[in-house]
């Protein structure tokens, strides 16, 4: 905003925006207000934790449509007042965090199911629907979604968009990004658009590709056709133990290289003795590594044979299916409150994603690099999403209460410094600044750094589509 | 605020948790961020630190239907339905509760029941004159049904009376306390209300509960605050179901393909499942809808439309959409409250109570 904001004016703003959205969708209560400014975010929950109030929105809008979305966006636009999407907050990056006030629009209201298509195999919706409600809707055409992240019960399709989210069968079925087949936004000056019926086409870059990933900056997702899959005939698990890390992935290179399984998580030998001993229950002392591998069931007993067979090549202990399958049933019990970190423990997951030949290499220089200049952190990892030609290391740092400061602004510094150590040495190392957690407020001064000239093309795109910067102002480095 | 460490301490783990987003009903019908457990534990937790005044969240504490499904949800065990009601005590303490709930508190004392109604329908008046003598048994019609839905209790005295049952309905029925335990929670004059019911009811063997809510609070919040209700407690379905076991009720199927509507305070609460479905499949056949059994999904009450009926609507058109989606062009409810809540939308499913198809 360039102005002082005035009583007057804010009275009249407040007016407009319930013209465009209704009344009943627009508030200014205490409650409301308090309820956005509280994501996932580490610094966030802690700063509510100290008693202090986060930066609140002035006004937060519930718009029901793209039509309601544009008219608050043209009402933003002229008065220059900031506008932060909310999806369901749970994201950990403070991409949803209303830093400069302004306006959120939580897109919860646009949570319809539109349409449940089993010829083209999507269902399209409303991206304010919580995942969870879309998964319903697949499973009761006896499909599914196949996209399974912790966060699946809590976070709207919006949401997993915006910061270009990843669930647990990420190796066969892909990111986010892979489940999207078309898309309806709302670009910054109000105009509604569609991007192309189908991707993967030839006319031009990917309209989806620019936002999918774009954190609210370059407009906003109204609606999205959700792709859609065969629940599989057959679901198998077998867990493993390595030695080491080394020796999974090279196995889970090769594997790669023969068929695509669902899970493939790694866990290093901190996690392994830490949270797979507490939830899964394996209790012995190296790399726990699950797999899962699906489909048609002829299929799967060839991928079955094919696992073992370079698995065993490795040195892999086949543990059975035991473990794995208890990891599948308990894949979401490790982020509830009591199984998971939280405050006072400081704590945060710097994923990042290389090609084999560097992604070890970045864990043990992350992990060197954190527990070096942080001897009070304790650095343990795993590795959740695979490619054939790489993998993304969700490594965490976590410091016990006693450790953390109690003052608010000299927890946010060792917060900050934490950070800012790890990702950068994940850089350096070839890694990318994030993997699937996105890139927030938390993130965003990386970006440059991550980037160099070529955030030159992020800035172009920003400048042209948001001359005011009205979206989503200090988040993903923009 | 006045809490108990139990609660600070569910509080402290839900506010920052997110896991139960999904299951809320009245989230999920309005999309308000605020209609969520962690929501409502966020704001607690901030006027415990003093960051924001009691008063800025009070309507929000009374935005909760006290479903459960977030508790149900939750694989730790942490309770926000607990956390909410001591707020809400608190609140009545501190006699700072929204003005249009200390309404109804006082209704609850002076009148008898919430809505401050005196007079009881004529036709329910008749039907219940035809079992003013004492026998065994006791027919509870609670508040609800009484006042807000005479046609249902009316329906539910011609269930009995079709079985032959030989049954008592008291003209002066107590309130139970529900509805205090519903919006005031523990409190001495909640349990007051309570062991005055009680000493009625003591003078019979059992106690027939038409409405759920009634049920839960005399099978569950009684035992718990020490109140002196020697008499046995069924809920309406169970009794029915065993009518209908005994032979006392003779059932014609239909065939009728319809839904039921588990009441959360029958499957979460008292566990209680199989009876209404025993009853359905007597007269009908039972399908199943999303979210059914432990994880309903609730649809509305009568009480919470006194000061959010458009929410109501909203929770009740929601559930209707989750049968709609099977479907179903019927829905059986058990509870007189879902009855009058999803009565109250427009639809083209049709809504009946477990009294309606039984009496055909």
């Amino acid at each position: 905003m360039q102005y002082q904001m005035n009583e007057f004016l804010f009275a009249m703003i407040l007016t407009e925006l319930e013209d465009a959205v209704g009344k009943q969708n627009c508030s200014t209560r205490a409650i409301d207000k308090v309820t956005h400014s509280v994501d996932y975010y580490w610094l966030s929950r802690m700063w509510a934790d100290r008693g202090c109030r986060m930066p609140e929105a002035d006004i937060v809008v519930c718009p029901e449509n793209a039509q309601e979305v544009s008219k608050v966006l043209k009402i933003a636009n002229y008065y220059k007042l900031p506008v932060t999407t909310w999806g369901a907050g749970g994201g950990t990056q403070g991409g949803a965090i209303p830093v400069c006030g302004g306006i959120i629009l939580d897109t919860k209201r646009m949570n319809k199911i539109y349409e449940v298509n089993t010829e083209g195999m999507y269902i399209e919706c409303g991206t304010g629907a919580i995942y969870k409600h879309i998964e319903w809707a697949a499973n009761e055409v006896g499909k599914a979604t196949m996209h399974y992240p912790s966060s699946l019960t809590c976070s709207t399709v919006g949401g997993f968009l915006a910061h270009r989210g990843i669930g647990v069968v990420s190796t066969k079925y892909g990111k986010i990004d892979d489940m999207v087949l078309k898309m309806e936004v709302v670009l910054p000056n109000g105009d509604i658009i569609e991007t192309c019926s189908a991707p993967k086409h030839a006319a031009g870059p990917d309209l989806n590709q620019i936002f999918i990933g774009s954190e609210g900056t370059l407009g906003i997702i109204t609606k999205a056709q959700i792709r859609i899959f065969d629940q599989p005939e057959e679901r198998r698990f077998r867990g493993f133990l390595f030695q080491d890390m080394t020796g999974a992935f090279k196995a889970s290179r090769e594997l790669l290289q023969k068929f695509k399984p669902s899970v493939m998580r790694l866990y290093d030998e901190a996690e392994t003795a830490s949270l797979i001993k507490k939830i899964v229950g394996v209790e012995r002392k190296g790399a726990f590594m699950n797999i899962a591998y699906e489909g048609v069931k002829e299929m799967v007993e060839v991928e079955e044979k094919i696992l073992l067979e370079t698995f065993a090549k490795y040195g892999a202990e086949d543990l059975g299916s035991e473990y794995g399958e208890k990891w599948w049933k308990e894949k979401i019990t490790f982020f509830y409150p009591g199984h998971m970190m939280d405050i006072p423990q400081m704590f945060g997951t710097m994923d990042t994603i290389a090609p084999y030949g560097k992604i070890e290499e970045i864990y043990w220089a992350m992990k060197a690099a954190i527990e070096k200049e942080f001897p009070q952190a304790k650095f343990i990892a795993h590795f959740s999403h695979w490619y054939e030609w790489g993998a993304m290391v969700y490594d965490r740092f976590i410091i016990e209460g006693k450790d953390v400061p109690q003052d608010p602004v000299e927890a946010l510094r060792l917060h900050q410094r934490v950070w800012t150590t790890g990702v950068r040495t994940a850089i350096a190392h070839g890694g990318v600044v994030n993997d699937h957690h996105g890139v927030g407020i938390k993130l965003g001064r990386l970006m440059k750094e991550q980037y160099g000239p070529a955030m030159q093309v992020f800035e172009g795109i920003k400048k042209q589509l948001d001359p005011n910067g009205i979206m989503n102002p200090f988040k993903l480095g923009l | 605020m006045i809490m108990s460490e139990k609660g600070k301490q569910h509080v402290d783990s839900c506010r920052f948790c997110w896991m139960c987003h999904h299951i809320c009903p009245i989230g999920n019908a309005t999309g308000q961020e605020r209609n969520t457990a962690r929501a409502r534990a966020l704001g607690i937790s901030l006027v415990n630190r003093e960051a924001i005044d009691l008063s800025e969240i009070m309507d929000n504490i009374f935005e909760c239907g006290c479903c459960g499904a977030c508790v149900k949800e939750c694989v730790t065990g942490w309770d926000p339905v607990m956390f909410t009601k001591e707020t809400r005590l608190h609140a009545a303490m501190e006699d700072k509760l929204p003005e249009y709930i200390n309404v109804l508190v006082d209704n609850c004392f002076e009148k008898g029941n919430a809505y401050g109604i005196t007079e009881v329908d004529a036709e329910l008046k008749k039907a219940i004159a035809a079992h003013t003598a004492n026998t065994d048994t006791v027919l509870f019609l609670g508040a609800d049904a009484i006042y807000k839905a005479p046609e249902c209790a009316v329906k539910a005295i011609k269930v009995l009376e079709k079985a032959g049952v030989n049954f008592t309905v008291l003209e002066n029925e107590p309130n139970s306390g529900a509805q205090l335990e519903y919006l005031i929670s523990a409190a001495n004059e909640t349990k007051e209300v309570m062991n005055n019911c009680a000493k009625v009811l003591n003078s019979f063997k059992t106690v027939v509960a038409y409405d759920p809510q009634d049920a839960k609070v005399l099978k569950r919040e009684y035992k718990e605050w020490d109140i002196n209700l020697t008499a046995e407690v069924k809920t309406f379905t169970a009794f029915v179901a065993g009518l209908l076991k005994d032979g006392a009720l003779k059932a014609e199927n239909s065939g009728k393909k319809v839904v039921y509507q588990d009441p959360f305070q029958l499957s979460r609460d008292l566990l209680e499942t199989e009876e209404a479905r025993e009853i359905i499949n007597a007269y009908a056949v039972c399908e199943e809808m999303l979210c059914n059994k432990n994880d309903t999904m609730w649809a509305g009450n009568i009480l919470m439309r006194e000061w959010m009926a458009d929410v109501m609507d909203k929770v009740a058109l929601s559930r209707i959409l989750n049968a709609k989606c099977v479907n179903a062009d019927t829905i059986v409810t058990a509870s007189v409250s879902e009855y009058v809540s999803l009565k109250s939308v427009e639809s083209d499913v049709e809504i009946l109570s477990i009294e309606d198809l039984i009496l055909g």
